[in-house]
């Protein structure tokens, strides 16, 4: 798997095989973190059954992005527009949690399909409320306009604590991603990787793909931002996002590739240390081999024996045949 | 930079074919013990003098004899951080299997990256010229997979890249 899915394929399985026993009284309470701390809770009682309760936990947001009643703005209009009145927004939220939903399985649509994208929609949660201020900001792009009461330079969260910042501006929408690391090997790896999209970029074929460049120094776009905001040990990445980029149907997918940039890096670049520690277990392997090549005494005593048990066959073989 | 390899194996080669004459020698100092005099460095009479074979500033075999054992230190080409690293990683993870491997050593000589420790016990159980053969594709393998690596993080990085930017078409 290349790139992040945006459903969570566990929520989207619980969800399912609720759907399956929704006559059984099944008590469900079950919690789980994904990438990049988002947590989960999902509980079903004995007494209603066919409701859900989906609770969800957002990374914390630095100094610089804000959060308006604990949810990203723009997070409830999306809400109620991906799902509709089968979903309600339970106030106040579970506690510990940023959003609590209140799903009722008896009221989805009867068609297969339909039902079935539903339930992709509702484990695209994370998706729908961490990516809305960018949803906001990229459809406004694609009209050509800029959203009102927007600031000049907006941060978002995407990590704890951490943020990335957009410049949106009526004919394109700059984002600038300061990547962080914290093992030394990840910095280095990641560095050779975005190096790489800057490259990449400049295959045939991929011409109208935004725009990407590296720095490991803070670019102009970034010159009011605080220093502690900015300390980057991979450098910072920039990509320019212009309306034919989020036309129709392509909307969703860059709200989500975007949102999950830097957590893409970072999966790419713990699979690239597996595989390499893979590779080095296999020559380690090999070079043994090679060194137990250099022991005489075992090869000599098989090669005895060998020659012993001929001499025994050939002496049986003649004894049969005269007799 | 290939047409150096050749003839920098076959010195180092050269050497340790003379270098490995090693016979067993109980310790000096102390009775009943029997010790790797390379290690100790305690009597000048039981050492040869250590031979420096240089390729180019960055790669160089350091080989220095005793009467009962032999240690040979090498230092390998890093031309960039990822290289860097790379290198630091294999290697630390080839001496962590130090014990696997017998003749190496679990920590490198100060200024190399790697180090091998031969003792006399190692010549009586294992041929001589295998041995020797062994190491010199020790080092081989050493240069071919840190390259290989270093072409598997770059080949992952531009599919990786690639992927993504197909996304936004």
């Amino acid at each position: 798997m290349i790139l992040l899915q945006s459903h969570s394929k566990f929520l989207l399985q619980t969800l399912w095989n609720r759907l399956q026993n929704l006559e059984k009284g099944i008590e469900l309470d079950h919690h789980w973190v994904e990438f990049d701390d988002v947590r989960y809770h999902v509980q079903v009682s004995t007494k209603n059954p066919h409701v859900l309760l989906l609770s969800v936990s957002l990374p914390p947001p630095s100094s610089e992005t804000i959060f308006v009643n604990g949810l990203p703005f723009g997070a409830i209009d999306a809400i109620k527009a991906a799902y509709g009145s089968t979903v309600q927004i339970k106030d106040p939220p579970r506690d510990g949690y940023n959003l609590t939903l209140k799903i009722n399985l008896s009221k989805l649509p009867a068609n297969q399909d339909q039902k079935q994208s539903f339930l992709v929609k509702v484990a695209s949660v994370r998706e729908v409320v961490l990516g809305a201020p960018l949803r906001v900001i990229l459809k406004h792009l694609a009209s050509r306009t800029v959203a009102p009461d927007i600031d000049p330079l907006v941060a978002l969260v995407h990590r704890p604590r951490e943020s990335f910042f957009l410049v949106p501006k009526a004919d394109k929408v700059t984002v600038v991603y300061p990547m962080r690391f914290n093992d030394s090997i990840d910095i280095v790896l990641a560095t050779s990787f975005l190096q790489e999209f800057v490259e990449a970029r400049r295959t045939a074929g991929l011409h109208n793909t935004p725009p990407c460049s590296w720095s490991p120094t803070p670019p102009q776009e970034l010159k009011e931002v605080p220093a502690d905001a900015l300390l980057a040990n991979a450098g910072f990445v920039t990509f320019v996002i212009f309306p034919r980029h989020v036309e129709g149907p392509k909307l969703d997918r860059t709200v989500w590739n975007l949102s999950t940039f830097h957590a893409y890096v970072s999966y790419h670049v713990k699979c690239s240390e597996g595989f390499m520690h893979t590779r080095m277990r296999r020559r380690v392997e090999t070079l043994i081999q090679a060194l137990d090549r250099a022991r005489p005494e075992l090869e000599k005593k098989t090669a005895m024996n060998r020659s012993f048990k001929r001499l025994g066959i050939k002496k049986d073989s003649r004894n049969n045949s005269f007799s | 930079m290939a047409s150096t390899l050749r003839p920098y194996l076959t010195c180092i080669r050269n050497t340790l074919d003379a270098a490995m004459c090693l016979q067993n020698f109980p310790c000096q100092e102390v009775e009943r013990h029997n010790k790797p005099e390379i290690e100790l460095k305690s009597s000048p009479e039981l050492l040869l003098n250590p031979v420096l074979i240089c390729r180019n500033e960055s790669e160089k075999c350091l080989i220095e004899t005793s009467i009962n054992s032999l240690r040979i230190s090498l230092k390998v080409k890093q031309a960039d951080e990822l290289e860097n690293i790379l290198t630091k990683k294999f290697l630390r993870f080839l001496s962590m299997r130090a014990e696997a491997f017998q003749v190496l050593r679990r920590k490198p000589v100060q200024g190399y990256d790697i180090s091998f420790l031969i003792t006399n016990y190692h010549c009586e159980e294992m041929q001589k010229h295998k041995l020797i053969d062994f190491i010199v594709q020790f080092m081989e393998d050493i240069d071919k997979e840190i390259s290989e690596l270093k072409m598997s993080v770059n080949t992952r990085g531009r599919l990786v890249a690639t992927e993504f930017l197909k996304q936004f078409i």
